[in-house]
């Protein structure tokens, strides 16, 4: 049984070699038809593999741009409902609902909130300073070293210290008293209401506030913020809403949400022309089969059985969907790699995304399965046609 | 297709295209038979037309028998339905002795495939392959390569140095001969030729009728519908169709057609009678109703 379907098989495999190689020379009858049908599924695959291409790199892009935006979740007391500052209750019952919740791993950076005016030799602005116990938890130093526990010095963000002319180990005046800094924060990547950039952070010690103005919980991705969020929510607004949570992972989604709408709506422009692709490789084979009739009869009449006419007429709206489709793909590979060389804004990195390479894959398989689709009804047409009919004159 | 291992098993065996329907016992009977064969065709106002009228009709392995009649007497049809085209609206039909009046499709294709061979009076040969090609055309799905049977074919039509032609490089006569070549390939038991000579000139014409009759010399039945009359110079018997009534469908006279009703494979009956016109006034009387 499985022999024999096992030979089945290799019959109906065997038949595509001759069908392919007489589908080839028909092509080869009209070669300006033929050429025309498969431009347009060039193009179409063209189409439908760039634009798909430039949607996947804008969101790539902009998920750069955006980065960890959503991998942090800001909790602040709420003032409507009379809690002025975090408690180190609320602050434990946060760290609780954050190792509680599945993922856990978060940490949370309880911060202290003041401003003060920041000076040094002459250069002097006004900045939020934190305080804060744990930096290396939330934050990178790009200069000096961030201590586990902070004790001592001041901490400054990038852009105060560019804006100072400080960095790790000079002095600067923050309210009056002479601190050192001990390290300079990478610059930021994050839209955060907690901007790091133009913040001065501090040992909690050097604040005498009776709680905590905030806590930044810091997760490693977009999901583990919202799992942690919405612990916080369950655990610590249980009873009252004690807290407000300020949590980016929403906007991401909406940003994601936009830009996978914007690839699906550029996937369809591409998708309409290959759709007119389609339809000139239906027009090619109608009227290929029907200048062709009596020859399909004959190899009717002398005994070619159905299944094989079809596979001759199927190879031929195959061949052309898979030669425009090949020169489509081959077109968009030139098309991105001039793009990249041109244009200085396209990041080398983001036009080589293996993402990218699903976007041609996808317009190589549709621009075949467009050839194979038009060519069904004409191919079929033709193959079921009496012979007797088919050699009328 | 379930059709397509008994296909590869008949065609691996070397000794198949002889007896394609393989029954040693009726190998020496007709080679194609009609036996009261009606077909009608719908028309758009009144009653359908009457193509072929209780046709009788029979040919022996290595006969050579020419039809002839006016325009639209039939002929066609008479070569469709004999040919596995067509199927009659009645009768029998019996290829090498066997039944074959209700085939499906695929069987049918099988069965042209195996065990007929078309020759066309356009020739018809498939314009994008050579010579070869289009020999073994019938076969190019098939297992096997059929290139050097085609080849052998072709030299003995005298084609040998016109193997990869293709047919716009080809005269009449030799795109006739490639045709006959094509009809062939499977050493079919029956040669079924439209109007052969139709296109070629007297010459020509000769050189392809001369082909025939080696053909039928090699046992092949070979009906030739035609309004050549050198055709019937070279035919064994002629037989004439005029409005879907034959005269004389049956070879040596025939038996009578109350053979018809019971018996479908005409086994013993072929030599009985001698009377030719009797038999071949019966089935037109017999179909005269209408």
């Amino acid at each position: 049984m499985s022999d024999r379907s096992a030979d089945g098989l290799a019959g109906w495999l065997r038949g595509w070699g001759p069908a392919v190689s007489m589908a080839s020379r028909n092509l080869r009858r009209n070669r300006v038809r033929t050429a025309l049908a498969v431009l347009g599924v060039c193009i179409g695959v063209l189409a439908v593999a760039a634009l798909g291409i430039f949607g996947n790199v804008l969101a790539l892009g902009a998920d750069d741009a955006i980065g960890d935006i959503g991998t942090q979740v800001v909790v602040s007391p709420n003032a409507d409902a009379g809690v002025e500052s975090l408690s180190n209750a609320d602050v434990a019952s946060i760290r609780r609902a954050v190792d509680g919740a599945a993922g856990g791993g978060a940490a949370v950076v309880p911060l202290y909130s003041d401003s003060a005016t920041v000076a040094r030799q002459g250069d002097q602005t006004f900045a939020t300073v934190y305080g804060v116990e744990e930096p290396a938890l939330a934050y990178e130093a790009a200069e000096g070293r961030l201590p586990d526990r902070h004790r001592q010095g001041a901490i400054l963000g990038a852009g105060i210290a560019a804006d100072l002319g400080a960095g790790a180990g000079d002095t600067v005046e923050i309210a009056g008293s002479q601190v050192r800094v001990i390290a300079v924060l990478v610059e930021s990547q994050t839209f955060s209401p907690v901007a790091p950039d133009d913040a001065v952070y501090l040992p909690e010690s050097a604040f005498s506030a009776d709680g905590y103005a905030q806590a930044l919980v810091v997760s490693d991705s977009g999901e583990a913020a919202r799992v942690a969020a919405d612990a916080i929510r369950e655990e610590v607004n249980a009873r009252e809403e004690r807290v407000e949570l300020f949590e980016l992972a929403a906007l991401v989604d909406e940003i994601n949400e936009f830009f996978g709408l914007l690839s699906t709506f550029l996937l369809g422009l591409g998708a309409i022309s290959l759709v007119v692709a389609g339809v000139s490789i239906l027009n090619v084979m109608l009227m290929s089969t029907v200048e062709r009739r009596q020859e399909i009869g004959v190899m009717r009449a002398v005994g070619v059985a159905r299944r094989d006419v079809l596979r001759v007429l199927l190879a031929e709206a195959g061949l052309i969907g898979a030669v425009g489709a090949a020169a489509g793909t081959l077109l968009t590979v030139l098309l991105v790699a001039g793009l990249v060389v041109a244009a200085e804004e396209v990041d080398v990195a983001l036009a080589l995304d293996p993402t990218n390479g699903y976007y041609l894959l996808l317009a190589l398989v549709f621009g075949v399965g467009v050839g194979l689709v038009s060519g069904a009804y004409p191919a079929w047409k033709a193959a079921n046609e009496r012979p007797v009919e088919a050699l009328r004159n | 297709m379930s059709g397509n291992a008994a296909d590869d098993a008949g065609a691996d065996d070397p000794a198949v295209g002889d007896t394609p329907v393989g029954d040693p016992p009726v190998r020496d009977d007709y080679g194609v038979a009609l036996r009261g064969v009606v077909k009608r065709y719908p028309s758009g106002g009144g009653g359908p037309v009457v193509a072929l009228d209780e046709v009788d009709f029979a040919v022996r392995p290595g006969e050579f028998v020419a039809v002839v009649g006016p325009s639209g007497s039939g002929k066609s049809t008479l070569l469709n339905v004999l040919g596995l085209l067509d199927d009659p609206t009645a009768g029998r039909r019996l290829l090498d002795g066997t039944d074959v009046t209700d085939l499906s499709v695929a069987e049918r294709t099988r069965a042209r495939k195996e065990s007929i061979g078309f020759v066309f009076q356009d020739f018809h040969l498939l314009p994008t392959l050579t010579a070869v090609e289009n020999v073994a055309m019938p076969t190019a799905f098939d297992p096997g390569d059929a290139s050097d049977r085609a080849a052998d074919l072709l030299s003995r039509f005298g084609l040998g140095d016109r193997l990869d032609h293709e047919p716009s490089e080809l005269s009449g006569g030799q795109k006739q001969r490639v045709a006959i070549a094509r009809a062939l390939i499977n050493e079919p038991s029956v040669l079924l030729a439209d109007e052969p000579t139709g296109n070629l000139d007297t010459e020509t014409g000769e050189a392809i009728l001369a082909e025939f009759e080696r053909v039928k010399r090699e046992g092949v039945a070979v009906v030739a519908v035609t309004h050549d009359p050198l055709v019937e110079e070279y035919a064994d018997r002629v037989v004439d169709l005029t409005d879907g009534e034959m005269t004389g469908g049956l070879p040596g006279g025939g038996e009578s057609d109350s053979d018809d009703a019971g018996a479908p494979v005409p086994d013993d009956g072929e030599s009985a009678t001698d009377d030719d016109p009797a038999a071949a006034d019966d089935p037109a009387t017999a179909g005269g109703d209408r």
